[in-house]
């Protein structure tokens, strides 16, 4: 719960205070008056990001932010000019072209749907006040009509058509129910008020009144505004309670009438609706790397060219004069002096100059262009898979696996390092009361625990079991002092929350299900635990709430509430009991608690309760320290004012507000304390194994305090019982530095004496939120760094949303591990941006994490076949396909460059242009993109049974330097092969370009087709097709471009194809060609097999493998943390000396080396 | 008024027993349940079923993607392992696929009885080659005499032999118009032509452009023991190019009659479909040495017959140094004359024999189970867990 609403303060803008001079002003039902001088945006909305007229300009200036198209277009229009012109005009604009068509048709495509619906959304009908004609009433208004300042009706189960302040609604007590499904995810229901003094005059009378409001910003959680009725001087201050927000639905309540503040694109739903930032997967950037390599290769084959032209034109320059093939002076034409003029001729340095621009045209494909179009359309066919992955889908949330971000898919298949939120993420964020300490009494026997018995009305959803003790004690306890402060306990805890009871009829028609809505989980657990003893919360309006204490009603009235924050870390309500009596309640973390509570009262109540609540983060539950004091009447009054004069304050309101509560919150006595469950998630203990398994290392991030940490960390197997852990929590700045500094001396002592990996200890790194902020201050990041990657586990306790991503940037960077965060609260953003790979659980916390995250899915669990699996695949794929692109393109401009040097250095191309152009857009590119997107080295199952199976690609094994090398020799020796074996058979024969061309066209993509074909390793019926169809596509388009009459090389592959030599040498050029390629993987693959190849070998060997089943959750984790506390440092006491410590668990080596097998 | 739907979160009612779910179907929503849909065996319909909140909104259908062998990536698929008996198989396979073939045409080439005779340096005199050859009126006919080393089978095929002469230089290759060569009332359409476009009087020449301009020009008379045979020119030209790429009724103009006499002359009256010289000519070479077909004669020669052959040396290739032979060949299947393609053969498939034995003994010295998993890296470092 910490972590959650602390959230909000680091994403607000909001919560700077409001001035007059940056307010928004809205006059309530006057639109005209509010829009007058005002810029304010309209309600249309519009998500499409072109209009027809410009479409076009803006769709290609986009699209030429990618350098490599400025590169092709660079290259195009140097072959408009005459000199140049290597290929005709249509040739060499095409293959550009095309690519930009394609993307093009894909940008007009989706921006005509958003436009769609973007009319759908704008044409929507809204009940606007009108004034005009008999009275004002509502008229039906298209959305896009609706401006700030209207007022709008709204009825049940209608949607929001902008950011409203509510005036009024059908419910006597101003309450409203929305959804905000749409907006955050969440599908309970949130209660909004209509403040009492709109609420009973009809909105037309309202006119005159205005709003305030803070500026439009992103913050869903938050909202400042004040309210100044007409002829009234008081303003009444708005809150985030107060406002609806665009994209919600009404629910449950007649109709709600409120003001417009923010319309169209300056409603929170819309600011919220940008996209995920845009990153740059690894693989991306080292291709960049090898595309400059690359382009070095194409500068060599230029300069050669250019350099041997030049060594060619001066040897024959006597001879060119009447060389009939150069005819290097126009005889019709002829310059000032009489002599003929040369023609097309500009002297020897000239003609180098125009050569080498001529070569870069001719030889442009080195740098594949395809490749770019190709990546996308891989990653769109594995974002396709991974998509409709049965096994990425949650049933509970009904939500499938997400794809935000399409530009990293290949990166899952990298990552080293996971950066885990832990309230959400590893467990359910569903809570659970577990246990209380009510007075110094420990009530946390779970076996002793029975589900409530006895006739009861009420029925609350969430059934909570009950020590028949505390039933006891509170049914017949009243008189007893114990018996008091019991119940105190439990009113504290039906009262002390924004808990919404909704009712409804249950099975029995006497009984009543009570359903408790509210933004908090740990609040819904304690209000429905009060509930299971005898405090049923039953009606809660604005100002006041009924409870049924023990089958009577009684009325509290709520006088005041401080709302959470993160800085105070607790809330609290101010209660008008029945008995006329005024008391505090306050609930919150223990540390903050401690502060404020009188520990002089019953101090042994107190040091009884800390130790209960010691074992309760030891068994991996969250704490509530519950308080209470009862205020004199004088006390009261005087908060109240404080209370008013903050709470309507213009300026500085919410520190004000803070500043009033912690006043109040003082001497408080404790009453007891809660130990909420946060169930882990299914799956997650195994799912962390087969991750570290996996080699990847998984820290924890978590707003927790220390104890739950840990032991959630023993449940779910990230820390186990042989590690040595080391406990960093400080209190000062001194003390953390020499933490630190002991922490790096262990880790040292522990590396050195075990420099065998068998021996090696795993260590365990547990650091807190202030240690953190006092190493983030200084310059002492290096040293953790050391010590964080010298341990196998980091576990952060109590970090802020901030930290998290400092965190992550640590480790980004100093290393060049691949980071991955996983989270699904609104704290997660921060660290989802930050990491690599961001991936956000759209769970019970809305949709914040997953709106910044680059994937989304439901459970925890799901990492290891998103990792294992696809991450492995999409990497070895886009891997292969990355450098078979590369030697793809480099084949074929080998063979054109060989065969420049026997054309006197002068770029003709044998190959028709046409098939130059359409050898990497046909030709060649359908079979790669199949099998990137289809091609699985391993299957599914082998890659779960292994997980080291993924370290191929955190060691960059699919694609390095040597790899590029070794393709690239390769591709040398095939273009030798296609060119050479021809050339020598048909020297001095009659063959014509034109045939020899369309020879070498073939034996190229047969080449490079067969080389694919070698490398797949599933043969489906789609590789078939994609594989040997584009050879017969290829054969066929030789063909066509063949039966042009007026082409120069007019019906050569039908001639050619007639003559034995042909044949001959094609099968020739692919035998010789691929000889160095098969010898050379039968080699390796046996002699040197990786992992890979031999899991492959074991999957075709061994058919009725069955591995465990993927998911085996035990649900009992308790049990499993109880085994292991005995462990955990008990170092809370000393800390609270100020003191540092690091807490050493020494292990038997001995027995460390019996649970490693095969040691030798 | 009924309580809200939402009240029923999916995973309230999935995770609770089934009585919660007749509970909810029974209380809130008997008309709107419509029938169950049919049982699925996989038991996914359970949920949709017990939810009725799917049931109600199209929109809150359950998002389970469907299942299907391509959407889970399990096309059935077949999976090649290079194994030991694969690669030497293959590699054996290959062998002795290529041995024959390469003795095949290795024969077929030594078959075929070629006379090469270069007389471009016989045929001028040392001194000033060049001009020599552009001096319109010196006699250029040369006669020389050659051995027929074999009997050679008719049809012998004449063909002349031009050695570094760029005919696929770009200022060459480019500077033709085939629309011009196909249809008559093309002739305008020299764009490519440059420098050959139009003649002296203005107007464009048919067939433009430096490829036609340069056609050979030099001839042969070739006797037989003093006895003249007859040279059959016609049909030297592809058919497809007479029929489609040259039109039937082009007929050249302006040809020839600039500053500058590339070589031949066409005669004006004969339609470009008729002019195989310069068909084939027009088809222009891939390399720098190439031959062209000539003529074809129909009658066998006797082994040591004496050939005496009129050069008529009119075509310049002095200037550039290029050079000119005169080829007689016989014809098989394997084209020309050339050993090559018969040792690249024996070659390859004796190279594949050897890696074929190569890998034998590999695979005897260093066996390796297939598929054993104590090959895996993090079996064979003794260590089960990583990090």
């Amino acid at each position: 719960m910490a972590e959650d609403h602390g959230s909000s303060r680091h994403m607000s803008a909001s919560q700077k205070e409001l001035g007059d001079e940056d307010a928004r002003v809205v006059r309530v039902a006057d639109a005209a008056r509010t829009n007058e001088r005002l810029d304010l945006a309209g309600n249309a909305v519009r998500t499409a990001k072109y209009s027809p007229l410009t479409f076009l300009p803006r769709n290609l200036f986009e699209q030429f932010h990618r350098l490599a198209y400025v590169y092709f277009l660079v290259i195009a229009v140097l072959n408009q000019l005459p000199q140049l012109a290597v290929f005709g005009r249509g040739a060499s604009v095409m293959p550009l072209a095309f690519v930009l068509l394609v993307t093009a048709v894909k940008d007009a495509y989706e921006d005509w749907r958003r436009h769609r619906s973007d009319r759908a959304e704008n044409g929507r009908l809204a009940a606007v006040l009108s004034p005009g004609g008999g009275g004002a009433q509502f008229v039906p208004t298209e959305w896009k009509h609706v401006r700030v300042g209207d007022v709008v009706r709204v009825v049940s189960d209608e949607s929001l058509p902008a950011d409203m302040v509510l005036l009024a609604t059908s419910e006597p007590t101003g309450v409203a129910y929305v959804q905000t499904l749409n907006l955050d995810g969440e599908s309970n229901l949130k209660t909004r008020y209509a403040k009492q003094e709109t609420l009973s005059t009809p909105p037309e009378r309202l006119a005159g009144a205005v709003i305030r409001s803070e500026r439009p910003n992103r913050n869903i959680y938050g909202f400042q505004a004040n309210l100044e009725l007409e002829g009234e001087t008081r303003r009444i201050p708005l809150g985030p309670s107060n406002i609806v927000l665009r994209g919600c639905e009404l629910k449950n309540t007649a109709w709600a009438v409120g003001v417009v503040v923010y319309a169209g694109r300056e409603t929170k739903a819309m600011l919220n609706n940008a996209g995920a930032p845009k990153k740059r997967s690894r693989l991306e950037t080292h291709m960049n790397r090898e595309t400059l390599f690359l382009s070095a290769i194409l500068v060599v084959l230029c300069s050669i060219v250019a350099a041997l032209s030049g060594v060619w034109l001066h040897t024959h320059e006597e001879g060119l004069e009447l060389a009939q093939f150069f005819h290097k002076k126009d005889y019709l034409r002829r310059d000032k002096d009489n002599d003929y003029r040369n023609y097309n001729y500009y002297g020897i340095a000239a003609q180098i100059v125009f050569i080498y621009l001529m070569a870069v045209i001719v030889f442009q494909i080195m740098i594949p262009i395809s490749l770019y179009i190709s990546m996308e359309l891989v990653r769109l066919g594995q974002a396709y898979f991974m998509i409709r992955d049965t096994r990425l889908y949650d049933e509970s949330s009904n939500s499938r696996f997400q794809c935000r971000a399409l530009n990293i898919n290949e990166d899952l298949g990298q990552i080293k390092c996971i950066f885990s939120d832990k309230t959400g993420t590893l467990t359910q964020n569903k809570m659970e009361f577990r246990c209380a300490s009510v007075d110094g009494i420990d009530y946390s026997d779970i076996a002793r625990q029975r589900p409530p018995e006895g006739d009861r009305i009420w029925e609350p959803k969430i059934s909570v079991n009950t020590d028949p003790e505390l039933v006891k004690l509170i049914r017949d306890g009243a008189d007893t002092e114990q018996g008091t402060q019991t119940r105190e306990f439990f009113v504290a805890l039906a009262t002390c929350n924004t808990i919404v009871p909704m009712i409804a009829d249950g099975l029995d028609p006497k009984k009543k299900v009570i359903d408790y809505q509210g933004e908090s989980p740990d609040e819904q657990a304690l209000v429905s635990a009060a509930a299971a003893y005898g405090f049923v919360l039953v009606e809660r309006t604005s100002g006041h709430i009924v409870i049924d204490v023990l089958g009577e009603k009684l009325r509290y009235d709520v006088l005041g509430l401080h709302e959470f924050d993160s800085d105070r870390k607790r809330m609290s309500v101010i209660i008008g009991c029945p008995d006329k009596s005024v008391k505090l309640f306050v609930k919150g973390a223990d540390s903050s608690m401690f502060g404020v509570i009188d520990k002089t009262v019953n101090s042994d109540v107190v040091q009884s309760t800390e130790k209960h609540l010691h074992s309760y983060s030891s068994l991996g539950l969250r704490t509530l320290v519950i308080g209470m004091r009862e205020l004199s009447q004088e006390e009261f009054q005087e908060w109240q004012m404080a209370y008013e004069k903050a709470s309507t304050a213009l300026l500085g309101r919410g520190n004000q507000l803070r500043n009033v509560a912690a006043n109040i919150e003082t001497n408080l006595r404790l009453l007891g304390a809660t130990g909420i469950d946060d169930k882990l998630q299914d799956g997650v203990p195994e799912a962390i194994e087969k991750l570290r398994e996996a080699g990847i290392k998984v820290w924890v991030l978590t707003g927790d305090k220390q104890e739950t940490a840990i032991s959630i960390g023993y449940s779910c197997k990230l820390l186990t019982r042989d590690m040595t852990q080391i406990v960093i929590n400080s209190r000062s700045r001194d003390s953390c530095r020499k933490s630190l500094e002991d922490a790096i001396a262990m880790v040292n002592k522990y590396q050195s004496f075990s420099t065998d990996p068998q021996l090696r200890v795993p260590l365990a790194l547990i650091i807190d939120g202030n240690s953190l902020v006092y190493i983030f201050d200084t310059d002492w990041e290096e040293k953790l760094f050391e010590i964080a990657i010298a341990c196998d586990v980091v576990l952060c306790c109590r970090v802020a949303p901030l930290q998290k991503a400092g965190i992550v940037d640590l480790i980004k960077k100093r290393t060049s591990d691949m980071t991955l965060a996983i989270g699904d609260g609104a704290n997660d953003v921060s660290m989802i941006q930050m990491a690599d790979v961001g991936i956000g659980i759209s769970g019970q916390e809305g949709r914040q994490a997953v709106m910044a995250s680059d994937f989304a899915m439901g459970q925890f669990r799901f990492l290891v076949p998103l990792l294992l699996v696809h991450g492995h695949w999409n990497y070895q794929r886009m891997a292969y396909m990355i450098l078979y692109n590369f030697y793809r393109n480099a084949t074929f401009v080998f063979v054109l460059f060989w065969y420049v040097l026997y054309t006197g250095f002068t770029l003709t191309t044998a190959i028709t242009e046409w098939s130059s152009v359409l050898y990497s857009v046909i030709y060649t590119a359908v079979p790669t993109i199949v099998v990137a997107i289809l091609d699985k080295d391993l299957s599914r199952r082998t890659l779960l049974k292994y997980p080291q199976l993924y370290g191929p690609g955190q060691r960059e094994e699919n694609y390095n330097l040597r790899l590029f090398i070794f393709i690239m020799i390769d591709s040398v020796w095939q273009s030798l092969a296609c060119f050479f074996i021809p050339y020598l058979a048909y020297r001095k024969s009659v063959i014509d370009g034109s045939s020899l061309g369309d020879l070498w066209t073939l034996s190229v993509v047969i080449l490079v087709n067969i080389h694919l074909a070698m490398d797949v390793i599933r043969w489906n019926w789609i590789t078939h097709v994609a594989i040997w169809g584009s050879i017969a596509a290829t054969w066929i388009c030789v063909m066509i471009i063949d039966s042009i009459p007026i082409m120069p090389g007019f019906w050569a592959i039908y001639k050619v194809m007639g003559t034995g030599l042909f044949w001959a040498l094609l099968l020739a050029v692919t035998v010789v060609g691929m000889i160095p390629h098969f010898a050379a993987k039968a080699f390796s693959e046996y002699f040197i097999p990786s992992d890979i190849q031999i899991a492959r070998e074991m999957k075709s060997q061994d058919f009725h493998d069955v591995t465990r089943p993927e998911v085996q959750m035990s649900t009992d984790n308790i049990k499993w943390t109880r085994e292991f506390g005995k462990f955990l440092p008990l170092s809370l006491s000393q800390d609270a000396a100020g003191q540092h410590n690091i807490i050493l668990h020494n292990i038997n080596l001995g027995e460390c080396c019996q649970c490693q097998p095969r040691w030798s | 008024m009924p309580p809200p739907l939402s009240l029923l979160r999916p995973h309230d009612v999935s995770s609770g027993s089934l009585a919660v779910a007749l509970y909810a179907l029974l209380h809130h929503f008997p008309r709107t349940f419509p029938p169950p849909p049919p049982a699925s065996p996989s038991g996914h319909s359970k949920a949709s079923l017990m939810d009725p909140l799917e049931m109600q909104d199209d929109s809150k259908k359950s998002n389970k993607p469907k299942y299907s062998k391509f959407t889970q990536q399990e096309l059935p698929a077949c999976k090649p392992l290079l194994t030991p008996a694969i690669v030497i198989s293959t590699f054996l396979l290959v062998g002795i696929l290529f041995v024959p073939i390469g003795l095949a045409s290795l024969s077929a080439s030594q078959e075929i009885v070629e006379l090469v005779h270069r007389y471009d340096t016989n045929c001028v005199p040392l001194a000033d080659k060049v001009g020599f050859i552009q001096d319109t009126k010196t006699d250029k006919s040369c006669t020389r005499t050659l051995t027929v080393p074999k009997h050679m089978k008719n049809p012998i095929q004449i063909y002349y032999q031009i050695g570094d002469f760029y005919q696929n230089h770009r200022r060459y290759v480019k500077s033709r118009s085939d629309k011009q060569l196909r249809y008559k009332d093309a002739a305008h359409l020299t764009k490519d032509c440059e420098p050959e476009v139009y003649g002296a009087d203005g107007a464009p020449i048919v067939p433009c452009g430096l490829v036609a301009w340069s056609l050979f020009n030099d001839t042969y008379t070739i006797s037989v023991n003093k006895k003249a045979i007859e040279v059959n020119k016609k049909d030297i030209a592809w058919q497809s190019d007479k029929n489609k790429k040259f039109g039937s009724d082009v007929y050249p103009r302006n040809f020839q009659n600039g500053n500058l006499i590339g070589g031949a002359k066409l005669n004006e009256s004969i339609p470009l479909s008729e002019q195989e010289d310069l068909i084939v000519w027009m088809r222009t070479a891939a390399l720098p040495t190439f031959r062209k077909l000539y003529g074809r004669i129909e009658t066998d020669i006797m082994e040591n017959d004496q050939l005496t052959v009129v050069i008529q040396n009119n075509y310049n290739t002095y200037s550039f140094g290029g050079s000119k032979a005169l080829v007689l060949s016989t014809t098989s299947w394997i084209g020309g004359k050339n050993n090559f393609i018969g040792v690249a053969y024996l070659t390859v498939g004796g190279f594949c024999l050897f890696l074929a034995l190569f890998f034998v003994v590999l695979y005897m010295i260093k066996p390796r189970t297939l598929g054993d998993p104590s090959f895996l890296s993090w079996n064979r470092c003794t260590l089960d867990y990583p990090n």
